[in-house]
């Protein structure tokens, strides 16, 4: 099965291609320091290099996955609709995968983390302070698809007080991670490096999610901001 | 699904898809390179009444709930394919970036994933080429005006390009944002436009004087003065007397609108020579402007009400006129925001 990937949550614009031979075909555009995000301008030249480099076209395609967040609004809608209007011209399965999940698969070296890491925390930086995080526990065969930290916006401070109990053994990652490295490693967690690609995430890690997932109907995915508008906030009854 | 791409047609009209979202009404259509109009679906959201404007996060997110289901019932009105279309085309500003974007995206990809040709297409280009439409087009040259919430806009209008002349613009507020201005100021709903002119209706357009901006030379239009001396004339009047004057004051407020945008309109016809005057944008809606603008001497045309507000209709016309970029070139296409000067490839 041929799945076409993409994510445009955070300020990188990530694609992968998987299906096609053995290898998963993948290209990324990082924002340097200062650079505004590339969503918009980089997400479909960066899969049509993809399939040149792969020898295919869109008749090719057998499913789309796409990071439905949470992340920047405006990303999430670019990344969103370009993958609905893709899907539904033809007529393939989408699948929407959590941009949290998706950095939660990173799968670091054993050599490059401390033994007995049995959870894995996927933070993002959510602006304003504030951090979108969720966390999973892993099982005996290293996979962890057992949720122990919803996804939610919150302050790092109230996400350090939630995962202190886990302690040493939970491994942090993600922008947010870095962004706020001092205070969740006040509750123990590991934080790799600031360089790390585990703290990147990637679009091949949506098609090993999108592989088990079911696809559905384009409009059905949607962008999981968790975080309303501001003007529908300051309109709330109090 | 048939694609009907595959049988080959001389004689076969190019239909054009074209996808509007610059503000807060979701928008495709299906229009003949010869301008015949197959579908023009509008969703209007209707949800920024109670916040007093279009706050663009809001819209934005409808944008992308709507787009969908916008686009094929656009299609299957039309009774069009999509890898039957022949050129899609999309705003790409000025207007509401995040808004524009979900638009482009959309478009990109529905272009992309039958490698069609894609046209980027200027809004007020737009507006203008609502005139080329339907069965009895207006065939330039003209002197068109665009007034709505977003644009008010002067331009002299010598091919069916984008390359109009801009003669005069607003400096300040939009024409329709100084109804919506004036109609909060007296207490009326958002959009203000069509409640101030019902009002306006029963009031007397000479009980109060309001600036036009007569002494102000040259075709360029400034509403911001306009909507302080109502301001002003409400707090003077009182809280009493100005409620039991409000037509009055809505009579007057409008008038001035209206003188503001005939003076210009006027000076402009006298300027270019031109004898033919379009009108278009939200504010054309607006019966003392059409009345007003028929009294100028030029021969008008003011297309039906639903290719005066935002359309996509509009769009797909003015894309006839851009020359269309074949895939992929158009991948990486980006919008712009209502201020940003980009000039569209002509
Ligand atoms: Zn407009």
């Amino acid at each position: 099965m041929t799945i076409l990937a993409f994510d445009t949550a955070t300020s990188a614009t990530t694609v992968a291609l998987s299906g096609v031979g053995d290898v998963v075909f993948t290209a990324r555009h990082d924002p340097r320091p200062g650079e505004r995000p590339g969503h918009a301008t980089r997400l479909l030249p960066l899969v049509a290099r993809l399939f040149e480099r792969a020898g295919i076209d869109w008749a090719a395609v057998d499913r789309i996955a796409v990071g439905v967040g949470p992340g920047t609004f405006t990303g999430l809608r670019i990344g969103i609709a370009t993958a609905r209007a893709l899907a539904r011209a033809r007529s393939v399965p989408l699948v929407g995968v959590s941009t949290l999940q998706s950095l939660a698969l990173a799968r670091p070296h054993p050599d490059a983390v401390p033994a007995g890491l049995d959870a894995v925390l996927a933070v993002l930086d959510a602006r304003r302070g504030e951090v979108f995080a969720a966390g999973w526990r892993m099982d005996e065969a290293g996979e962890f698809d057992n949720a122990l930290l919803a996804p939610r916006a919150l302050a790092p401070e109230a996400l350090a007080e939630l995962v202190a109990p886990l302690g040493p053994a939970a491994l942090a990652i993600g922008d947010g991670a870095v962004a706020f490295r001092e205070v969740l490693e006040r509750s123990g967690s590991f934080i790799p490096q600031d360089d790390s690609p585990l703290h990147k995430v990637t679009a091949t890690n949506h098609c090993r999610l999108a592989d088990h997932l079911e696809g559905g109907v384009p409009d059905e995915v949607r962008p999981d901001y968790l975080r309303a508008p501001d003007a529908e906030i300051a309109h709330r009854p109090q | 699904m048939a694609h009907d791409r595959d049988r080959v047609d001389p004689e076969r009209l190019r239909v054009i898809l074209a996808i509007e979202t610059t503000c807060d009404d979701t928008c495709a259509a299906v229009v003949t390179d010869q301008g015949e109009i197959r579908s023009n679906v509008i969703s209007s959201q209707g949800v920024h009444d109670r916040y007093g404007g279009v706050v663009p996060e809001i819209a934005s997110r409808h944008h992308l709930e709507l787009i969908g289901d916008v686009v094929d019932d656009a299609l299957a009105r039309a009774d069009v394919a999509l890898p039957a279309v022949d050129l899609v085309a999309v705003t790409i500003g000025p207007g509401l970036v995040a808004a524009l974007l979900v638009g482009a995206a959309t478009a990109k990809g529905l272009a992309a994933a039958y490698e069609l040709p894609l046209a980027g297409v200027d809004h007020l280009h737009g507006h203008v080429a609502a005139a080329f439409l339907g069965p009895d087009p207006f065939e330039p040259p003209f002197l068109s005006l665009i007034a709505s919430g977003g644009h008010t806009l002067l331009a002299r209008v010598t091919d069916h390009g984008p390359g109009y002349e801009v003669l005069g613009q607003t400096l300040d507020d939009a024409a329709g944002e100084a109804f919506d201005k004036g109609a909060r100021l007296l207490g009326l709903g958002y959009p203000g436009g069509p409640a101030l002119e019902r009002l306006a209706a029963d009031g007397d357009p000479d009980a109060f004087s309001f600036p036009t901006g007569q002494r102000m030379g040259g075709l360029d239009f400034s509403f911001a003065g306009l909507k302080t001396a109502l301001l002003y004339r409400v707090r003077d009047l009182g809280e009493a007397e100005a409620s039991r004057r409000r037509a009055d004051l809505a009579a007057s407020y409008q008038r001035a609108i209206v003188e503001s945008l005939a003076i210009r309109t006027e000076r402009a016809l006298r300027d270019t020579g031109l004898e033919r005057l379009s009108i278009g944008g939200g504010v054309a809606a607006n019966g003392a402007v059409r009345s007003r603008m028929s009294a100028l001497g030029a021969e008008l045309h003011v297309p039906p009400r639903e290719l005066c507000t935002d359309n996509a209709a509009m769009i797909a016309s003015a894309a006839r006129f851009v020359e269309g970029v074949p895939y992929p070139g158009y991948l990486g296409l980006d919008v712009y925001a209502t201020g940003e000067r980009i000039l569209v490839a002509t």
